[in-house]
């Protein structure tokens, strides 16, 4: 009976209460009365003795109360330490299904919490800048185009923009920083003074740029990049004050950032005024700044725009030739800094994130299955009073010590798989190499071990609890009973598994389609046995215009006479590289030179070698030679696209095009063009050809010696060219002992490096696609082998009737397919909606691609084939005897 | 017993007394009370507003447990009966009361 009291019956504290004290006060009365007391006195006596009534029941209630709940916590509590030492010796008495539950969704939480924290390292992280949300990025629309600033538009726009606490520019450039022990080339910005205080960084030690340095003639000062700082000054505060040798000249170090200033790996390492001279600010040609504003407290991005486009209406008034079309744009940092890793991270998220759920779906089999086995047990514990709710909490109980096992496995292959990610990702994600299994990912972990369990044990759970007792015990926990729920279940887990699966292969099918289309693009060039290497003339060492050409002439010499070079040549830009500005040309015939008919085209300036050592073919016309020289008639070759575009359905040999300079007389600067050079695709193999032209060096325009501070040495050798790295440094030495050689790399390496994003995304979907596979195989078997076993028997009579093996097979094969098919139908449904988020990783391969839909889903057919015929063929070979003796 | 007020308790005594009480076996409120009255011949009249709040504090802490039951007289009546937890509680004040006992003892005793 107390047992019953305690569990089943508790009555309602102020019941409870009042109870108590009317029996309390009954039984005084009564004890009083015995004594002699008149009754109405002795009911009096006992209620005084107890004190104020009132107070005490609400005292008692509130005690009660507390006491019940506490009651409740702690029963609460001591079934969950129950629940959890018998989950331990189940889970111990099955080792190895403990083991496959576990590996299986530590996979799948493992590598979902390794891309996120990837994701939270790359995107979801702010900036370690003040308010990075009031920071944004300003630009031109040049043709439709986002571009960089000039400097005079820079000024007014600056000038103009109220609604921005301050508008700072950088151009990038680069020093040789030759004192020490190697010169060595830094990136460098060169920055307007406020650039520090619109990014919202203060330095580390020292100070920033103060407006008097920023003027021309005063700019001799530097402010140090962290990483640059400790890596080739040992991090000495000393420093600070004291002059370093960049390009030649002293410059005084003012002031060190700090290390989060270091945004990405490979940005900038050190900072000079830009100091601007008067003629520059009215220069409004010429676009190389990149400009950045802060939003002033509680001004709106709408009051920018307006405030910038009442700057361009005047401009493009004052400046009809240059500014025609102006329009100013401006969009957060934050979105530009991250640009489109967002979606592909989400994307991975995603792919990773599916895997988990056909983990989740293989485990929910696993647990169905035991389910089946374990039917008598659960059976018997209802029958001994067990409620519904309590045995569908002791089996949650079970996916969840299970799925937080897999999260402690997951959390330690995730650590593995972050740093494993972070080596082999593409250069230039920004932030990358700062993802780590922090608190945040551990959290991450947590849910998703909570999120799994919960999905691939309730559902058991559910079918278990609701297995009625008598049946169970009845028929020794085989559980035919329920059957039906619970076989539709299991083919729901095929359905979702093949779905899921298809929708993975499919992405990474329509990648690998991709990068196959790829490798048979040519770039335009023959890649194979050209190597390169890019080095900077200081402006404060080469200030000749003779001089620097002869240099580079030296240069291409020293390359050319080493050892199995066949072909070299000094270009300002190769290809797939930095550099190669763009420059608005004006094809003779057209209408006026202003900006809006210029056609914008990238400029090589080239020794006369270059396309004989790129392999590029000549299609029309002539090459360069030593003739075309300064003095003679300026020559210029044009790429097939340019020549298209300029001079369509004409012969643009001996048309002229003006470019680069302004003539004689304030006329136009005409060039002849002597040639048509094959397209090359610059900016990749994924990146249609855009408008080139080349200039011979001996012919550079007098402004191009302003452009080009970098050249590039381009050799060609039969032999590796990786071999050449050394004599290659070695003969530019012989030239100038201070110029540094950057950035040495074959062609090949420069075209895996375009590649490398996409390399990377392919590599991972497939990787998943090939796991989700996998996975799903496995529960494609385990259902099927499941199904044999339960209808041996009738397999068993079947046969003893006369059916034949293949037609038991083809039993079994139907079964398994129909859930099959269904996924593949909703698989593909998916598929077709999901193919858009790839769309931009997409090369000459359609997002809604029939061939990858037909190979994916015949993958998936035949390999849910392969799964169901092995214990299709264990059911053809039952021997009916012995089936119909195991009742 | 107004008028000739039992010596005040000393804190946490009750609760002690209510253990030992209960060491017997199970009892009701009300026979908790008289057997504290009886046991110390009145030299402690407890509080009888206190003992039913001490009650059900020894009861959320574990000392206690309570279940409905039938009385001697066949009412249904509230027991509390001693848990193991009480049991060692007892044990401890009942140690601590002796000893503390014992000095004040030695004190008022020896001149």
């Amino acid at each position: 009976m107390s047992f019953f009291n305690r569990v089943f019956w508790r009555p309602r504290v102020a019941d409870e209460v009042d109870e108590e004290l009317a029996f309390h006060i009954e039984m005084r009365t009564q004890e009083l009365v015995a004594r002699g007391m008149d009754p109405a006195a002795a009911r009096r006596e006992a209620e005084r003795r107890l004190g104020d009534l009132g107070r005490m029941r609400t005292t008692l209630h509130a005690l009660g109360t507390e006491r019940n709940r506490h009651m409740q916590r702690t029963q609460y509590f001591g079934e969950l330490a129950q629940d959890i030492a018998f989950t331990w010796r189940q889970l111990r008495k099955n080792p190895g299904f403990t083991a496959v539950a576990v590996l299986t969704l530590a996979l799948g939480i493992g590598g979902t919490t390794a891309i996120f924290s990837l994701l939270n390292a790359v995107v979801l992280h702010p900036l370690p800048l003040r308010e990075p949300d009031r920071l944004l990025v300003a630009g031109e629309t040049f043709q439709g185009n986002l571009s960089d600033m000039s400097v005079g538009n820079y000024v007014d726009a600056a000038a103009g923009a109220s609604s921005l606490d301050g508008l700072a520019a950088m151009n990038i450039s680069s020093f040789n920083l030759s004192d020490g022990v190697t010169p060595e080339r830094i990136v460098a910005g060169q920055v307007t003074a406020n650039f520090f205080d619109v990014m919202g960084a203060r330095p580390e030690i020292g100070r920033t740029f103060t407006p008097e340095e920023d003027r021309p003639g005063n700019n001799r000062v530097v402010v140090l990049g962290h990483r640059l700082w400790m890596r080739r000054f040992g991090g000495s505060a000393a420093l600070v004050g004291r002059s370093i040798r960049m390009n030649g000249v002293s410059y005084v170090v003012s002031g060190v950032m700090p290390a989060s200033f270091d945004l990405t790996t490979d940005s900038e390492e050190l900072w000079t005024p830009i100091a601007f001279t008067p003629e520059q600010r009215v220069l409004h040609d010429e676009h190389y700044l990149q400009v950045y504003g802060r939003l002033r407290p509680g001004a709106s991005r709408e009051r920018l725009h307006a405030e910038l486009e009442a700057v361009a209406v005047r401009l493009r008034r004052d400046f009809p030739k240059d500014c025609s079309h102006l329009t100013f744009s401006v969009h957060p940092f934050t979105d530009d800094f991250v640009g489109d890793y967002r979606t592909r991270l989400l994307v991975l998220l995603g792919a990773v994130a599916v895997v988990l759920l056909i983990a989740c779906g293989n485990v929910g089999n696993l647990l169905l299955a035991r389910g089946a086995a374990r039917g008598r047990e659960i059976a018997v514990r209802r029958a001994l009073g067990a409620g519904r709710g309590r045995i569908v909490r002791q089996l949650l109980t079970e996916s969840v010590v299970l799925a937080l096992g897999a999260a402690g496995a997951g959390v330690v292959f995730a650590m593995w798989a972050t740093r494993a990610l972070i080596a082999w990702s593409p250069q230039g994600v920004p932030r990358v190499e700062q993802a780590r299994i922090d608190p945040a990912a551990l959290g991450f972990a947590v849910a998703l071990a909570l999120a799994s369990s919960v999905l691939c044990g309730l559902a058991p759970a559910l079918q278990l609890a609701r297995s009625d007792v008598q049946s169970g015990l009845r028929d020794g926990g085989r559980g035919s009973t329920g059957g039906g729920f619970r076989d539709r279940l299991r083919a729901g887990l095929i359905v979702a598994e093949v779905a899921l699966s298809l929708l993975l292969l499919f992405g990474a099918g329509l990648l690998i389609r991709s990068a196959i289309a790829l490798q048979h693009v040519s770039p335009g060039f023959d890649p194979t046995g050209v190597l390169t290497a890019r080095f900077s003339l200081p402006e404060a060492v080469y200030t000749d215009p003779v001089r620097e050409s002869e240099t580079l002439r030296r240069i291409n010499d020293a390359a050319a006479a080493l050892p199995g070079v066949s072909a070299s040549a000094v270009t300002s830009f190769a290809a797939m590289g930095g550099g190669g500005g763009m420059n608005g040309l004006f094809p003779e015939g057209g209408e006026m030179p202003i900006e809006q008919h210029l056609i914008p085209s990238t400029l090589r300036l080239t020794t006369p070698g270059f396309l004989g050592a790129m392999r590029t073919p000549m299609l029309k016309g002539r090459n360069f030679t030593d003739e075309d020289r300064a003095s003679g008639q300026k020559v210029m070759i044009v790429s097939a696209a340019l020549a298209a575009r300029a001079f369509p359905g004409q012969d643009p040999i001996g048309k002229r095009i003006a470019c680069c300079e302004p003539g004689l007389n304030g006329g136009q600067d005409w060039k002849v063009v002597i040639g048509v050079a094959g397209d090359i695709r610059s900016r990749g193999p994924a990146v249609a050809p855009r408008p080139e032209f080349y200039l011979p060096m001996a012919q550079a325009p007098k402004d191009a010696w302003r452009w080009y501070r970098i050249f590039y040495v381009v050799v060609r050798t039969d032999r590796d060219p990786a071999w050449l790295a050394d004599s290659l440094r070695a003969a530019v030495t012989t030239v100038d002992p201070d110029l540094p050689l950057f950035d040495v790399r074959t062609m090949d390496q420069r075209i895996g490096l375009t590649l490398a994003e996409s390399r990377f995304n392919t590599l991972l979907l497939s990787l998943l696609g090939g796991i989700g596979l996998v996975l799903a195989a496995t529960g494609i078997y385990g259902v099927i082998a499941y199904f044999v076993s339960q209808r041996t028997q009738e397999i068993g009579v079947r046969i003893a009737l006369g059916a034949s093996r293949g037609s038991v097979v083809r039993l079994i094969l139907g079964q398994a397919l129909r859930p099959v098919a269904l996924g593949a139908v909703v698989g593909v449904a998916a598929a077709l909606a999901a193919g858009r988020v790839l769309s931009s990783q997409l090369f000459g391969v359609s997002r809604t691609d029939p061939l990858t839909i037909a190979a994916v889903v015949a993958t998936l057919i035949g390999v849910a084939l392969v799964a169901s015929a092995v214990p299709a063929r264990r059911a053809a070979a039952v021997d009916p005897t012995r089936a119909l003796q195991s009742e | 017993m107004t008028t000739n007020p039992a010596p005040e308790l000393l804190h946490g005594t009750l609760d002690t007394l209510i253990l030992k009480t209960l060491s017997g076996g199970r009892r009701h409120g009300y026979a908790i009370a008289r057997a504290i009255e009886g046991a110390t011949e009145g030299v402690v009249e407890i509080e009888e507003g206190s003992l039913y709040p001490a009650l059900y504090r020894m009861e959320r802490k574990g000392w206690v447990e309570a279940e409905w039951g039938l009385s001697e007289l066949g009412r249904r009546a509230k027991f509390y009966r001693l848990t193991p937890k009480g049991r060692r509680q007892l044990t401890a004040q009942a140690t601590e009361w002796a000893r503390f006992a014992g000095a004040i003892s030695r004190v008022l005793l020896t001149t």
